[in-house]
């Protein structure tokens, strides 16, 4: 039933031009694709199946953050008329959990931001510092969104007044206890 | 709850016992044959209150009859608290109320369960250091939603132990601010007797209300306090209490009022509050400084209606909200509201899923599906099943066909008659034929019998053919037959102008329901209770032994979405 | 588990499993399938987050000897895409995976996350619905379409949630409990060799 035989599934597109730190863990069944440059920072897990695509811009993941199974970053604007060019930059400890879907049109995410599963980010975003995107929330593209804002399912906005470190070490500590669960295999991707 | 076709819902007949129809009420015979000759109209405004899915339907063995939710009685069984799923006694309901007293929270903004965490989680380790984390300090504990991130120490509320959050939330207004009880107030009274009374700010609802009900109890139990008139203006608006009950009974005795007079118990007029320790709150006028938050916050800092309804106080501001306990959750039992038995009453623990009894419709009555007999939708691969392929919407006037599947659940052989009317009712009325309106459904049989029965499939005799008065295909307890219909043009202007009574048509634009083929379908059924498979394994058995048993209702199939342009 | 059938896009075991060779099941020595259970394309389970908690040492490295991480009872029926996670969170500082238990008959509908601590017998979880870390849900629950069930949330025996975030919207009737379930039919329509999903 092991899976691991049958891995040449993964779509082989073009290699994009990858910027590892020594120190990211990032599985071979991860999928990065695209032709602009995927720069993952030190300390960052990469979980498999996640889905990292440059084709319309250059993707930065800052330091200790993690992107979970299925979460998908640059993809193509739902709305392509509307895109702007560029890709997407995450900043530190930020998390992308299963499922959520980051387009590509100079997209940020600010630190210690969580973006929950299912969720999605439209095209040019700003999230600011320390926000969460709650599960199966959208936001729509360009908006802007202050530090520490949380977005419900219902659109509706709330201001978070928890302490945000508190949760950037719950992120350290979870991806000090994941990377040793994953098979790194950076190599793959150089 | 099924909601779009294919559907069978069931109408629950206590619909049609209307006890303002007095001539038909006193014979049930002509009653029956009177429901038997009217057309069903599912698209009828009050048959929305009596179509149930067969999951939705009781039956009563007693009186031999379909019971929906709304002909049932409940009663409770056992009270629990959803989050801790702990039972709580009847009694405490009364002194507690209805809801749970350990630490179960709502949280006040999106109704999602919160926990009680530390404020500060773990000293600031330098976070690019390493995970050195020493000895978690204890407290001070707030209460924390992991959906919306609302914490309560947001509006101030933090406590110094994890455990018996309400007895320190009762202490606490929002902000942190202690809370002045009723007791509290009682012994600074004692300490400092010419002590002013609180300023009204600092009167919560609580504590007003406490001080009106002392003040009131004194008056109800105290002498009379010699208000001269002794009009009876008070009566009219303390009903409730049991004094002024007693006190109007007196009324009725000979010479109860003029004879004795007044000696005893409370005053006929209650003097009104006039203090602050007597209950007397001034009504805040001065809104400016709300009017002045309002232009700060905005819509967001104000409370939604969905929040407001959980409060116990009134709020206008997201601050003002304070956390939910959790409210209490119930186990019912239920009765036939005519003969009173227990037909569904499930065990007291709350963690059992089992019924003590439980006489649900589906095991008396066939289920019915439909199909359709050659599917338009393209068949769901393998691997995205279960989805429901979605037929597309029937073209008017052209005919289709369907297979009704009936299963039978009882252990007797079943004969079923069905009628639908030749014209489904409504302004646009399809055209319905049932090619087999009459057959018999084997019974269910246990085990063993189909053991030795061997393969079913031997013995299913299958036409496999719309043949009209033919059975389509038959298997162990199941028969399917055909239904064809043709659907309507879905047009206001192929309406004919009057009606057959000669009224004018109605000639409104299309209404939502109307591209929805609902058809009305009467059901009878019969069998013969054999007593050693009697399904119910309950009362009234010997006395329908050999007895002919049968069972009329309406349903209606929800078959499929008519297009139009 | 053996394979009976070389061929065919499912693999079936002896204990009835049938998993689609186009799921993902990573750490499949932490997962315990209680049998006739289905496992639809692109499903994908994380085996591999095992708990590593009663790590005694306190430099927190070691790993504790691997447990399960994923179990099932039987007549489990993944649909496809759905994702099943251990939940996890800090305990004791620390911080670890836990495991998931499924119960018997349960049901999950495509494309749903979840990270629930329990699932009881019975359960029926729609389509979209994300169910939150440590969730518990009871038995003969059903979840609707498009829920979000937040993080640890309690549901009792026989609730219908719905909404975001999940609230109780009704009770389960009588007549739709445990025993109509429907998923010992739905078994026999896929595999390699399916039936038809009518009768």
């Amino acid at each position: 039933m092991s899976t691991a035989k049958r891995q040449s599934t993964v779509p082989a597109g073009p290699k994009p031009p990858v910027n590892f730190s020594s120190t990211v863990t990032i599985p071979k069944d991860a999928v990065l694709q695209g032709t602009h440059s995927i720069t993952i920072q030190s300390e960052t897990l990469i979980h498999p199946r996640a889905r990292l695509d440059s084709n319309l811009g250059s993707i930065l993941v800052g330091r200790r953050s993690i992107v979970q199974e299925r979460a998908q970053i640059g993809v193509e604007p739902q709305n392509i008329d509307a895109a702007v060019p560029g890709g997407v930059s995450l900043g530190d400890y930020v998390v992308v959990e299963v499922n959520a879907v980051i387009e590509a049109g100079g997209t940020e995410i600010g630190d210690g931001s969580v973006v929950q599963v299912g969720s999605r980010i439209g095209s040019g975003a700003k999230i600011g510092k320390d926000c969460t995107i709650a599960a199966r929330a959208t936001v729509a593209p360009g908006t802007v969104l202050p530090d520490q804002t949380v977005v419900l399912s219902n659109g509706q906005q709330r201001a978070d007044k928890r302490l945000a470190d508190a949760r950037k070490l719950s992120t350290l500590k979870q991806i000090n206890v994941v990377r040793k669960m994953i098979r790194n295999d950076q190599d793959k991707f150089k | 709850m099924a909601s779009s076709p294919p559907y069978t819902y069931i109408q629950c007949p206590c619909s049609n016992e209307e006890p303002a129809e007095g001539s038909d009420a006193s014979s049930p015979e002509s009653d029956s044959f009177h429901d038997a000759e009217r057309t069903f109209d599912p698209r009828a405004p009050r048959s929305n209150y009596s179509l149930y899915p067969l999951e939705y339907l009781l039956y009563c063995e007693e009186c031999q009859q379909i019971r929906c939710p709304r002909c049932v009685d409940e009663e409770i069984v056992t009270y629990y608290c959803p989050n801790c799923l702990f039972e709580v006694a009847s009694s405490n309901l009364r002194s507690d109320g209805n809801r749970c007293t350990r630490n179960c929270y709502q949280c006040p903004i999106c109704s999602g369960p919160v926990q009680v965490g530390e404020v500060q989680a773990e000293p600031e380790t330098n976070l690019l250091s390493a995970d050195n984390a020493t000895a978690a300090p204890h407290g001070p504990y707030a209460l924390f939603c992991q959906y919306c991130s609302w914490v309560s120490s947001e509006i101030g509320l933090e406590f110094e132990r994890a455990s018996g959050i309400p007895s320190q939330l009762a202490k606490m207004k929002n902000g942190g601010i202690p809370r002045i009880t009723a007791k509290e107030l009682k012994e600074r009274r004692k300490e400092d007797p010419d002590m002013p009374p609180l300023e009204d700010e600092l009167v919560d609802a609580e504590l007003q209300y406490s001080a009106l009900r002392s003040f009131y109890q004194s008056q109800i139990n105290g002498p009379s306090n010699g208000l001269p008139g002794g009009l009876s203006l008070g009566d009219g608006h303390n009903f409730s209490s049991p004094a002024a009950l007693t006190r109007m009974m007196s009324m009725w005795q000979p010479g109860g009022r003029g004879a004795q007079g007044k000696t005893a118990g409370p005053p006929d007029v209650f003097p009104e509050a006039t203090d602050t320790d007597k209950g007397l709150k001034l009504a805040q006028l001065d809104e400016s400084a709300k009017v002045q938050k309002l232009l700060n916050g905005g819509w967001n800092e104000t409370v939604s209606k969905d929040q407001l309804l959980g409060q116990l106080e009134h709020a206008h501001f997201q601050d003002e909200l304070r956390p939910l306990q959790c409210v209490l959750r119930t186990k019912r039992s239920r009765r036939c509201a005519v003969c009173r038995h227990i037909i569904s009453k499930p065990e007291n623990k709350v963690a059992s899923t089992r019924f003590k009894i439980k006489l649900v419709a589906k095991s008396y009555i066939p289920s019915i599906s439909i199909r359709p007999l050659e599917p338009r939708a393209p068949p769901v691969p393998v691997g995205m099943r279960p989805q429901q392929p979605q037929e597309p919407p029937l073209k008017p006037l052209q005919p289709y066909q369907y297979i009704l599947t009936f299963k039978n659940p009882l252990f007797e052989k079943l004969k079923v008659t069905l009628a639908t009317p030749n014209n489904t009712p409504g302004r646009f009325s399809s055209k319905v034929a049932l090619l087999c309106p009459q057959f018999d459904i084997d019974p269910v049989k246990d085990m063993w019998e189909d053991a030795l029965d061997g393969d079913d499939r031997s013995r299913t005799e299958e036409t496999g053919q719309a043949e009209a008065g033919k059975i389509y295909k038959r298997g162990r307890n199941w028969v399917s037959i055909i239904l064809e219909v043709i659907p309507p043009l879905l047009s206001v202007d192929s309406l004919r102008p009057h009606t057959a009574s000669g009224e004018p048509t109605d000639r409104s634009p299309l209404r939502e329901d109307e591209k929805i083929l609902e058809i009305p379908m009467f059901v009878r059924m019969e069998w013969e209770p054999e007593a050693q498979h009697d399904v119910g394994d309950r009362v009234g058995k010997d006395r329908n032994e050999g007895q002919k048993r049968e069972l009329a209702y309406w349903c209606v199939l929800g078959v499929g979405q008519i297009s139009h342009e | 588990m053996s394979r009976r059938q070389v061929k065919g896009d499912y693999i079936e075991t002896e204990t009835g499993n049938k998993v689609s060779r186009k799921a993902n099941l990573l750490g499949t020595q932490n997962m315990v399938l209680g049998g006739k259970v289905v496992i639809q394309p692109e499903v994908m389970i994380r085996g591999d987050l095992v708990r590593t908690a009663p790590s005694s040492s306190s430099s927190g490295g070691t790993t504790a000897p691997s447990t399960t991480a994923i179990q099932t009872g039987r007549y489990c029926f993944f649909s496809k895409g759905v994702v099943l996670r251990p939940p996890g969170r800090r305990y004791k500082g620390q911080f670890s995976h836990m495991p998931m238990r499924i119960g018997h008959h349960v049901f999950i509908g495509q494309d749903t996350v979840v990270q629930a601590a329990t699932i009881g017998d019975h359960v029926r979880i729609g389509k979209n619905c994300v169910i939150g870390e440590f969730a518990i849900i009871k038995e003969c629950v059903e979840v609707l379409d498009g829920a979000v069930v937040p993080p640890n949330m309690v549901i009792p025996n026989y609730s219908i949630v719905a909404g975001q975030p999940a609230r109780v919207v009704g009770e389960v009737p009588e007549g739709g409990g445990p025993e109509e379930n429907g998923l010992r039919g739905l078994y026999s329509t896929v595999g390699n060799n399916p039936q038809n999903p009518d009768m």
